[in-house]
């Protein structure tokens, strides 16, 4: 027995006390299943077990403590609309704004962040990290933190470009066939069901062993696969507004097709078509890194976090967590786009009151 | 009613909260009520005044946003803000009972009549499965529904709205409660159903010495249905007294004015003398939604400046005829002339100028704005897209509109709909059709869905604006007050036929039509004994039959 295990167990049971006092249920309960649980974790696994539920309350404490700041610091800096919104969300939708915003500081600063060029040989090949290199070298001898900030700009950028192909071309042929309706709807409605009965990724294998493996084709090739989920969202969307009283006086008013879409029907089906982006956003985002990983997508050198897990992957079989770094890069945005889009999602179907 | 006369339910100083821009707001300001054994209460009010707050706060309950932050409610010696919820719930049900508004909403469309009926009884172990559904049948035959031994094996959508709204009275009373809620019970129905149920509610009421709320915005039925009247405005009580003084010599202002609401009559207009092309000629119009017929041989002629009335209930075919007029059903057979010359059948095919000529104003002013866009451009798209204005002089336009339907431009000119009041709303709605500067307006139900006093604003509102601007409606509507108060001329619909037609003096003197007198004589009225004279008149027992004949 040291003072660390001493000190761990009475912040823990003192902490389950105030709980109690305080009658605040759920901390109670969380905190002292912990430390019941740490009765057999300090047990088994000795002291070093408890260090690291230590660290690991210490770095969910520092996410909640950033998430925390970071949306006073939004409610401060947003006028007051956007600020009213802003101050309903939970801790775990400040925390993905904020890893998307650094995200996209990283995407759109790379060059200036990125120490060194993300095709640029420095090193000899899987060297360790030194004060040089952040995370070490990759299997070509290149900095993996240059890559991995570089892969930032490839990947998402790419993503944000395929979703965007996607919604425009979701949401378009969505609206028209909610307000054509008619042989229009049936036929797209069949067209869609014929598109999203082929399996996504195997669908993309075909067409880019077709059209070869070039970025543009690329992009439209995810856009389209992606397009048909809008594109039901849209119709289901665009249909409860379409029976509106508002919407037959404007075609009685003899409104076109064009207004009726961009100034009636759009407006009252952002919400849900936002949260879907987000969702969206995180499919095509695998989609490319899988595609990545297979050798299909993005080609080197150009840095990308799914073909930068595939080039590292040997490592893996001497114990080193290098390949996983970039797999754990895609999977933290993943995490925060669908903290921020839950959120979103809540808030779209709680103001329908 | 029995001698029992102990107080069953007593209110004081009662205190809601609602929950709205992050504060609480106190919505009921401290109201007091006192309900005997087998006395009925009628509370009256407009919206919002907090009728069913109250209504709700009787059974210890407060709805989602809301909480009751002050005074006692009793029931039965029971201190009800401070029992718990537990104990609550049981009282909720069996000894207390509610009767929404809408029963088509409040039924699982899922599960048969009497398998609702009877779920409450057999949870708190009142009765048996087998005798809560006897029980069902006999309460389904004392509310009149046809076949009481059937009737309940049907699923909601199986039975009309008058049935559905009997059936959830059977349902309130099957464990035979101490104190029933009902809230605006009949207002979703029409006129010859409202009847049927009013007799019937208040015939069980009496029967089982059950003490009843009854909640409602219409005079008239409170009139028939309540010993006390208490009236409500924005959360506090402005008088309260017997309803047979109440009626007869109210004290406040306020309810002085909620009695003299139907007063607006404007003096008949008769049709020019020389024979002028009406400026709407419906010719022999059938129309049908897929298989089914619903308009048959539908004639009638709107003149300019004149009111045309088309009544009837629902189902009689009285929007379709305005769908028709629109284009928006093109019918199957005849013509609509529009000043003498023919109009496309579907509005597609309808010119510009052809759809500026006629407008329509809606029954929910909450559906036809879009809650999206601000209501400068709800009231400029028309004459944009009509007159092409553009900049100031758009926004001229819209000052002159806005002043017109009497709002203050500066006030209003860049909020959005959800922002506004219902009357608002619906002044809005008829701005936006008459930046379209039409010659004809259909009105669908345009006071339906507003309170007594706003609904009278609007009429006058509209009469007003047909002086001004020389305009015809055609005036859809169930309402026969309405109809007394505004019109010129009558349609009487039924089953997708006119039946009859004429100025409104004629229509309105006997000899009627059989239909037309069961639709005039089923208006409720304000004397306290209106409902025991028609059901005399009509003999009781076949009130049920006389309604649907």
């Amino acid at each position: 027995m040291n003072y660390f295990v001493i000190v761990y167990y009475a912040l823990l049971i003192g902490g389950s006390c105030l709980a109690a006092y305080f009658k605040r249920r759920e901390i109670f309960l969380a905190l002292f299943s912990l430390t019941l649980a740490s009765f057999v974790m300090g047990i088994v696994g000795g002291q070093d077990a408890l260090w690291a539920v230590s660290i690991a309350a210490g770095l969910l404490a520092l996410a909640a403590g950033t998430a925390y700041a970071f949306r006073e610091f939004l409610v401060i800096i947003s006028g007051t609309e956007t600020a009213k919104a802003l101050r309903t969300a939970p801790l775990t939708a400040s925390f993905g704004m904020f890893v998307i915003f650094t995200y996209a500081v990283l995407g759109i600063f790379a060059p200036v962040i990125a120490p060194f060029g993300e095709a640029e040989v420095i090193s000899q090949s899987f060297a360790p990290a030194d004060e040089n290199m952040l995370l070490g070298a990759d299997q070509l001898g290149r900095d993996l933190f240059s890559r991995i900030v570089y892969g930032a700009r490839n990947t998402v950028g790419l993503a944000l470009v395929a979703t965007m192909i996607a919604f425009v071309i979701g949401v378009l042929l969505g609206m028209v066939a909610a307000v054509k309706g008619g042989w229009f709807d049936q036929l797209m409605g069949r067209i869609i069901d014929v598109v999203m009965s082929i399996p996504g990724l195997i669908f993309a294998l075909l067409l880019l062993s077709i059209f070869g493996t070039n970025l543009i084709i690329l992009v439209i090739i995810i856009g389209l696969i992606y397009a048909p989920r809008v594109f039901r969202l849209t119709r289901a969307v665009a249909g409860n507004v379409v029976v509106m009283d508002y919407i037959e006086a404007a075609s009685l008013r003899g409104e076109g097709m064009w207004y009726l879409i961009r100034k009636e029907i759009l407006p009252n089906s952002t919400a849900p078509l936002i949260a879907e982006f987000g969702l969206e956003f995180c499919f095509v985002f695998l989609l490319v890194a899988g595609l990545s990983f297979l050798g299909l997508g993005i080609q080197p050198p150009t840095a990308d976090w799914g073909s930068m897990v595939r080039e590292n992957a040997t490592l893996i079989s001497f114990g080193e967590i290098t390949p996983l770094i970039p797999a754990a890069a895609i999977a933290l945005l993943t995490v925060a786009v669908n903290f921020v889009v839950d959120w979103m999602l809540f808030r779209s179907s709680g103001l329908k009151e | 009613m029995a001698d029992d006369k102990r107080v069953l339910l007593k209110i004081q100083g009662l205190k809601i909260e609602g929950y709205s821009d992050e504060k609480w707001i106190e919505i009921v300001h401290g109201v007091d009520l006192t309900l005997h054994r087998g006395e009925v209460l009628g509370l009256i009010g407009e919206s919002g005044a907090g009728k069913s707050t109250i209504g709700l706060a009787a059974m210890g309950f407060a709805r989602d946003g809301c909480r009751i932050s002050g005074g006692s409610v009793e029931f039965d010696g029971m201190e009800l803000t401070t029992t718990p919820e537990s104990d609550r719930r049981v009282l909720r049900g069996s000894r207390i009972a509610y009767v929404a508004q809408s029963a088509a909403a409040s039924f699982n469309p899922a599960h048969k009549l009497i398998d609702q009926h009877t779920e409450a009884p057999v949870h708190y172990r009142i009765r048996k499965r087998m005798e809560s559904q006897e029980d069902a049948m006999e309460l389904y035959d004392r509310l009149r529904l046809p076949n009481p031994r059937e009737i309940g094996f049907r699923y909601p959508h199986q039975v009309s709205g008058g049935q559905l709204q009997r059936a959830m009275t059977a349902m309130a009373m099957s464990c035979r409660p101490d104190l029933i809620i009902f809230d605006e019970p009949t207002t979703a129905l029409d006129v010859t159903t409202q009847i049927e149920v009013l007799a019937a509610i208040r015939d069980i009421v009496d029967q089982f010495n059950t003490a009843a709320i009854y909640i409602t915005h219409d005079l008239a039925v409170v009139a028939q249905m309540a010993d006390t009247i208490k009236v409500l405005l924005k959360g506090d009580e402005v008088e309260e007294a017997d309803t047979v003084t109440m009626l007869d010599d109210p004290q406040e202002d306020y309810t002085k004015t909620l009695w003299a609401v139907r007063s607006f009559q404007r003096p008949q207009k008769s049709r020019p003398e020389d024979e002028t092309v009406p400026i709407v000629t419906i010719d022999n119009v059938d129309a049908a939604y897929g298989q089914t017929k619903v308009l048959e041989d539908v004639s009638f002629d709107i003149h300019a400046g004149m009111t045309v009335a088309v009544v009837g209930e629902s189902g009689s075919g009285k929007s379709t005829t305005a769908r028709c007029i629109t284009g928006l059903l093109p019918p199957t057979k005849g013509r609509i002339l529009f000043s003498g010359e023919e109009l496309p059948a579907s509005f597609r095919a309808r010119s510009k100028d052809q759809l500026r000529q006629a407008q329509m104003i809606y029954q929910m002013a909450d559906t036809a704005l879009n809650p999206k866009v601000r209501i400068s451009d709800i009231i400029g798209r028309p004459a944009e897209f009509y007159s092409g204005l553009k900049g100031a002089q758009l926004k001229n336009r819209v000052d002159e509109l806005l002043d017109l339907i009497e709002l203050e431009p500066s006030k209003f000119y860049s909020r959005y709909p959800p922002e506004l009041s219902g009357g608002q709303k619906q002044r809005i709605g008829i701005a936006r059709a008459l930046a379209a500067e039409p010659s004809f307006i259909i009105c669908d139900e345009v006071t339906s869905a507003l309170d007594q006093l706003v609904a009278e604003g609007i009429l006058r509102l509209l009469d007003r604006l047909q002086e001004e601007l020389d305009l015809a409606y055609m005036f859809i509507t169930h309402d026969l007050a309405t109809v007394r108060s505004i019109a010129d001329e009558v349609v009487v619909m039924k089953e997708g036929r006119v039946v009859e037609m004429g100025p409104k003096d004629v229509m309105f003197t006997p000899p009627h039509h059989p239909y037309t007198d069961l639709l005039l004589s089923s208006v409720p009225e304000m004397d306290p004994n209106w409902l025991n004279t028609v059901l005399e008149e009509r003999g009781v027992d076949n009130i049920g039959e006389a309604a649907r004949t």
